[in-house]
């Protein structure tokens, strides 16, 4: 059998919320309850960037937060995927162009997902994700090609 | 009395032996290397991604957020500040000038008792 390089592992998932309304968390929440239930597909929330695979950022991140933001993503181990959740991170939002505001969030950090929406629906963040993760296959590859 | 033998230590609670005492650490050296071998080396030594997480937060020195040993004395040197300064300053941390002190004052001390002034 060939060797597998393909992503081989449960997606483990940290949330930053950078100002944030709380609607777009309180959806990402909604997709780990039963009715949405991800975690039987091994998505899961975990405590620290350390453990993550992606970086769930909600919010138009605030001055204060981007340094904060820019510290959590380097702490992520490679390979990482970073998914924008919601209109204030992917645009600004309702405060796009607001002088206290840093984001979106791609003039930040690199991000490689937008789900759009005011907030968006547990489906498109689980949709958002498992683009997410087909882009961590795809950094894995690299990896291992790099390694041989 | 085989070699081996010769050199364990018997008591009352065991024994204690040298050779055995190194094929345990040979066997727990190769098991470390097992899971340090397996780990990922990706990681980017001196960026962040080494530091503990805080909460997005700078991680401060120690030095800063704890209270020091030294904090204990704080009191009795903030009272003989003029005699600490200078103490201080004489007390460099290199080995090589405690010698060039020792020898120096060794000198001076045998000129007196030996060369008599
Ligand atoms: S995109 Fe909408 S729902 Fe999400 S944080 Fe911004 S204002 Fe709130």
């Amino acid at each position: 059998m060939g060797k597998l390089t393909n992503f081989k592992r449960s997606l483990w998932v940290f949330h930053a919320s950078g100002g944030s309304c709380n609607a777009c968390d309180i959806e990402i929440i909604a997709a780990l309850t039963p009715r949405y239930d991800v975690e039987r597909f091994g998505i899961k929330l975990v405590g620290s960037p350390r453990h993550a695979d992606v970086l769930l950022v909600t919010g138009a991140i605030p001055r204060d937060f981007a340094d904060k933001l820019r510290r959590i993503y380097e702490q992520m181990a490679d390979p990482k995927a970073v998914v924008v959740v919601g209109n204030c991170g992917t645009s600004g939002g309702v405060f796009y162009d607001s002088y206290n505001i840093a984001g979106p969030i791609d003039e930040i950090i690199p991000v490689d997902v937008y789900v759009p929406g005011c907030p968006p629906r547990p489906e498109a963040i689980i949709d958002g994700v498992v683009k997410a993760w087909l882009k961590l296959e795809k950094l894995e590859k690299e990896l291992e090609g790099k390694k041989e | 009395m085989t070699w081996i033998e010769s050199l364990t230590l018997n008591s009352p609670s065991g024994f204690w032996n040298p050779i055995v005492w190194l094929a345990l650490l040979i066997v727990f050296a190769v098991i470390g290397y097992v899971i340090y071998s397996r780990g990922n080396r990706s990681y980017k030594p001196n960026t962040d991604q080494v530091k503990p997480f805080l909460s997005g937060n700078e991680v401060e020195d120690v030095e800063e957020i704890r209270v020091r040993a030294g904090d204990i004395y704080w009191g009795f040197i903030e009272a003989l500040k003029g005699y600490y300064n200078v103490l201080m300053r004489m007390h460099s941390g290199d080995l090589r000038d405690y010698i060039l002190w020792y020898l120096g004052l060794g000198a001076i001390i045998l000129f007196i008792l030996v060369g008599g002034v």
